[in-house]
């Protein structure tokens, strides 16, 4: 694909052995997500409840709950603050959450909240320079240029 | 990758990738649209140079530039990483803590 080509969504699959109550408590229980993303958070599982995680002390991802329906599906905006290319709540997270014996099929999708945009000719270019607002906020753990000075 | 990353995390040096992303443009016609000095601008100008997200084409005393969006393409696997990686880690903790209560 390349990389000029508009690409509105990421989209992932998983199994994972453990029960979808599991699963689904490492998106609402702050403690368990410490253990897979971010440092601080603040979630507030309802719809319109906060959602809020400090990626590195400096990057913070912040949306709210849209639907949280435990322990099938939750849907949340994303977005990071203080970026102006994608700001909180500018896009969308999808997971579901599928049984399949004692384990479960995580279906994940991160949408954009502005697909028309990026779908119109000559789009791709602002459409991915805004995606690398997640990339430059989310270097999160390990040595990567994000947790160091701020890039200026 | 870094310096790539770091190119794009100035608005203004975002701004100029845009301006040339479908013509080429001169040093000056890039300053003559911003309001910061020349030596500002063609400070951007190499980094983004030097970056490879700009290409430079020297025609007479010109120096001409155009966007090179392949440089991106790895950044964009960055991208995907961030949500990979992640996954990677939820999938994990969840069958750590299911495989602890087992035992």
């Amino acid at each position: 694909m390349p990389a000029t080509e508009a690409r509105t969504t990421f989209t992932r699959e998983l199994h994972i052995n453990a029960s979808r109550e599991t699963v689904f408590s490492y998106f609402t229980d702050p403690a368990k997500m410490a253990r897979w993303m971010g440092i601080e958070h603040r979630l507030d599982p309802v719809p319109g409840g906060a959602f809020r995680v400090d990626m590195n002390g400096r990057n913070v991802a912040a949306g709210r709950f849209v639907e949280v329906e435990p322990p099938a599906r939750v849907v949340f905006t994303w977005g990071w603050e203080a970026s102006e290319e994608m700001p909180p709540g500018s896009s969308t997270v999808e997971v579901r959450l599928t049984a399949d014996g004692d384990a479960t099929i995580l279906d994940f999708v991160h949408r954009d909240l502005t697909p028309e945009q990026a779908a119109r000719h000559g789009e791709g270019w602002d459409h991915f320079l805004a995606r690398l607002g997640v990339a430059a906020a989310g270097g999160d753990p390990g040595p990567d240029p994000y947790r160091g000075p701020p890039p200026r | 990758m870094e310096a790539v990353l770091r190119a794009i995390s100035d608005p203004r040096r975002r701004e100029i990738i845009r301006l040339v992303r479908r013509r080429e443009l001169s040093a000056g016609e890039i300053a003559a649209r911003f309001e910061v000095s020349r030596p500002a601008i063609s400070q951007h100008i190499t980094i983004l140079r030097e970056a490879g997200l700009l290409t430079e084409r020297r025609d007479g005393n010109r120096r001409l530039y155009r966007a090179r969006p392949e440089a991106l393409a790895g950044v964009r696997s960055f991208v995907d990483e961030f949500w990979m990686d992640h996954l990677d880690r939820l999938k994990e903790a969840a069958e750590q803590e299911e495989t602890d209560a087992r035992n």
